[in-house]
């Protein structure tokens, strides 16, 4: 009997996160065709190229190696991003209550921590021809300052990258704290019942404010305009994925579908007290959690340049104060 | 506003960029010295473009010269054809059929628009703003086409030729009414961007006070074009340029000579330059298009100064058996460039390219020298 329902368990896991995964490779063409090409009035690209045409091209092309001082590590850090997005999924279904050490928010922003401190690793390890690389005669007769220390665009990546990780994603974890607060427990499976039993935490005062800062830091998470800023075009590129081609670069892609997939089931989760399961009709409300999320920042992100300190640290302190004024409400 | 000076002692560390990098439409070094991701000096290095264009039009007959000189820039093409030619016809004393004017200066505003149009979307591109800078490329598109109706061609129009203009340019009714009516298109359309740019807060908030470049210093830098009228100085070739005689337009200025102000400041320019338009279509007069009653003979230095989208243009020539003996030619990025190292400093990195964006470059235009480096 107990082997029967183990067996269950980790079929339905699978069944669920392959279904989420397919679902989750439609996110960025979804975003990009349906959303910011509707409002930018162009055509854009087909829906299944930016999530799984362009992964597969890349999964075909030569790899080059990385210009990087540890380029094994740089190209095991996309792998552990998507493992880390995998478990995060898994600990939100169902079966994974069983195990709280994993179906619990520390666990979660653990996950979350470690994808987050990826990105600086990336960033530290990445050492691209866009800038001190340069074949070009800079440092020549005239030239000012000719004994400064130089530094890559992906140091800069990696340094805002450890400034996100310290205050940036603040708000993210105040948001998932805050169902906390009723529930009385950092177990998803009590957070779950608590929810089931009395209604959506949404539907709250303090759920309501919450579910704002969430999607704020969901946005930083994902490293959305206008929060991209470690990888703004207009200064750092790429940031810490330049040097991924090949392989590794379709990870990077894949990921972040994923991510935007398990940031919407998290939140449903969380806030409406609905876990995935491919077994329940209810994973259609994930999927609408989600797609809800994917337009939500498509809209947001299109009408917003990037931004600098200037802007964002003050969204960030109104953001952990939104935060900490739902968790205040939802101890009253 | 006070004179922005380099803080070479807090310089931390330096971050280069280029010659490659999307933020640039072209290829140019940047090297930001910086404190704390704070630029507190640039300096640009030029010269991966350089196609000794000068040097290949010595010898040429003058009126390959003209042709050649269209190819110096993608943007500006007509201006440059327009200030080679006028260059030869100052030298050689030609006057031009007024109807052959007005063709010319509605070419050179049609310019001025497609240009100003690329600026502002580069502009919103740079500072990743996606949907407005996609809105200004379909106004923009308008422009485009309707220079290849005039000219055959959406860049090298070929318009201008010694003389006047070539007679495939000449401006029949039918292409006159297409004009008047896109004229209005833009007009609305420029109205309606303007209106969304002006109410968008988070954009405005995003370039208030960015790339600030005082108006002392503008003028100390010799600064041209809309980058200097940009800071508040009321100066513009075209209110001594004989072709404009008949045309009344302002002279439009922005106080800040912030990144807000020259944006702003293309805007404005662009519904100056509509007014030109309209103006030339009502008052265009009868007549013959091209001049083809002058003779060469050998000049001393000839220079002729335009206005162009971005700033002064200046092209001078001797002109020996009919062809070039020397020439030079200064793009109004020339003068501009160290405006660009200027509005960097006291900005954060992330700016640095876009104070660089706001002063209009055409590097590729500039590149005039190569040094060589024995090693």
């Amino acid at each position: 009997m107990f082997e029967s329902t183990v067996l269950y368990s980790i079929l339905a896991v699978a069944v669920t996160v392959v279904i989420c995964f397919l679902i989750s490779t439609l996110l960025p063409g979804i975003e990009r065709k349906y959303i910011h090409a509707r409002i930018q009035q162009r055509i854009g690209p087909p829906v299944t190229s930016p999530g799984i045409m362009a992964p597969i091209k890349f999964l075909y092309k030569k790899n080059i190696k990385p210009s990087s001082p540890v380029p094994g590590l740089y190209k095991i850090l996309p792998i552990v991003c998507f493992l880390v997005v995998l478990c995060l999924l898994i600990a939100l279904t169902p079966y994974a209550f069983a195990i709280p050490a994993l179906a619990s928010l520390v666990a979660v922003v653990g996950l979350l921590k470690v994808e987050e401190i990826c990105y600086v690793l990336m960033g530290a390890l990445s050492k691209s021809i866009m800038s001190v690389r340069m074949p070009f005669p800079d440092r020549v007769k005239g030239a000012a300052h000719l004994n400064t220390t130089r530094s890559f665009i992906e140091d800069i990546s990696a340094r805002r990258s450890l400034r996100m990780i310290t205050y940036g994603s603040f708000p993210m974890y105040l948001a998932l704290f805050a169902p906390v607060t009723q529930a009385r427990s950092i177990f998803l499976q009590d957070i779950v019942a608590y929810q089931q039993a009395h209604g959506p935490f949404l539907f709250t005062v303090a759920g309501g404010i919450a579910a704002i800062v969430f999607f704020i830091g969901y946005m930083i998470i994902l490293n959305e305009y206008p929060f991209s800023i470690i990888k703004a075009k207009c200064d750092v590129i790429e940031g810490p994925y330049m040097e991924y081609a090949s392989k590794y670069r379709s990870i990077v892609f894949i990921t972040r579908g994923f991510l935007m997939f398990t940031l919407g089931v998290l939140f449903s989760v969380l806030f409406i007290g609905i876990p995935p399961t491919i077994f329940s009709p209810t994973i259609l409300i994930n999927i609408f959690v989600v797609l809800v999320f994917v337009f939500m920042m498509g809209i947001f992100s299109a009408f917003t340049p990037v931004f600098t300190n200037r802007q964002l640290l003050p969204t960030i302190i109104g953001a952990t104060l939104l935060g900490i004024l739902a968790i205040v409400l939802g101890l009253l | 506003m006070e004179e922005k000076v380099p803080r070479s002692n807090i310089i931390e560390t330096e971050i280069p960029l280029g010659t490659v990098h999307p933020a640039a439409l072209e290829p140019y070094r940047v090297r930001l010295f910086v404190e704390d991701e704070i630029v507190q000096e640039a300096e640009i290095t030029i010269g991966v473009n350089h196609r000794g264009i000068e040097r290949i039009m010595e010898g040429l007959p003058v009126e390959k010269g003209n042709a050649l000189t269209e190819k110096i820039c993608g943007i500006c093409s007509n201006s440059h054809v327009w200030n080679s030619c006028r260059t030869a016809e100052i030298g050689l004393d030609i006057e031009i059929p007024e109807r052959a004017r007005y063709i010319r200066v509605i070419m050179g505003e049609l310019e001025r628009l497609h240009s100003h149009f690329l600026y502002l979307a580069h502009g919103c591109e740079t500072v990743a703003h996606e949907t407005f800078s996609m809105r200004v490329f379909y106004l923009r598109e308008i422009v485009m086409e309707l220079l290849a109706m005039i000219g055959g061609n959406r860049v090298q129009y070929g318009c201008p030729i010694i003389g006047g203009v070539r007679p495939r340019c000449d401006l029949d009714e039918a292409k006159l009414l297409r004009l008047k009516t896109d004229m209005d298109k833009i007009e609305e359309g420029l109205t309606g961007f303007a209106d969304r740019f002006l109410a968008d807060s988070i954009l405005i908030s995003r370039i208030t006070g960015v790339g600030v470049l005082p108006t002392k210093q503008a003028i100390r830098l010799a600064v041209t074009g809309p980058t200097l009228r940009a800071t508040g100085v009321a100066r513009d070739l075209r209110t001594t340029m004989y072709e404009y005689d008949d045309f009344d337009f302002n002279v439009v200025t922005q106080p800040d000579g912030d990144v807000k102000s020259n944006l702003l400041m293309r805007v404005l320019e662009s519904f100056e330059s509509i007014k030109i338009i309209r103006q030339a279509i009502a008052n265009i007069p009868e007549g013959k298009v091209v001049n083809r009653d002058w003779e060469m003979f050998d000049t001393d230095m000839i220079e002729s100064y335009i206005e162009v989208p971005r700033g002064t243009l200046y092209h001078s020539y001797y002109l020996e058996s009919g062809r070039i003996r020397h020439c030079i030619i200064r793009t109004p990025s020339m003068a501009n460039i160290a405006a660009m190292q200027y509005a960097c400093i006291g900005d954060h990195i992330t700016d640095a390219q876009l104070s660089i964006v706001q002063c209009d470059p055409c590097f590729t235009c500039t590149d005039r020298a190569i040094e060589i480096i024995r090693r």
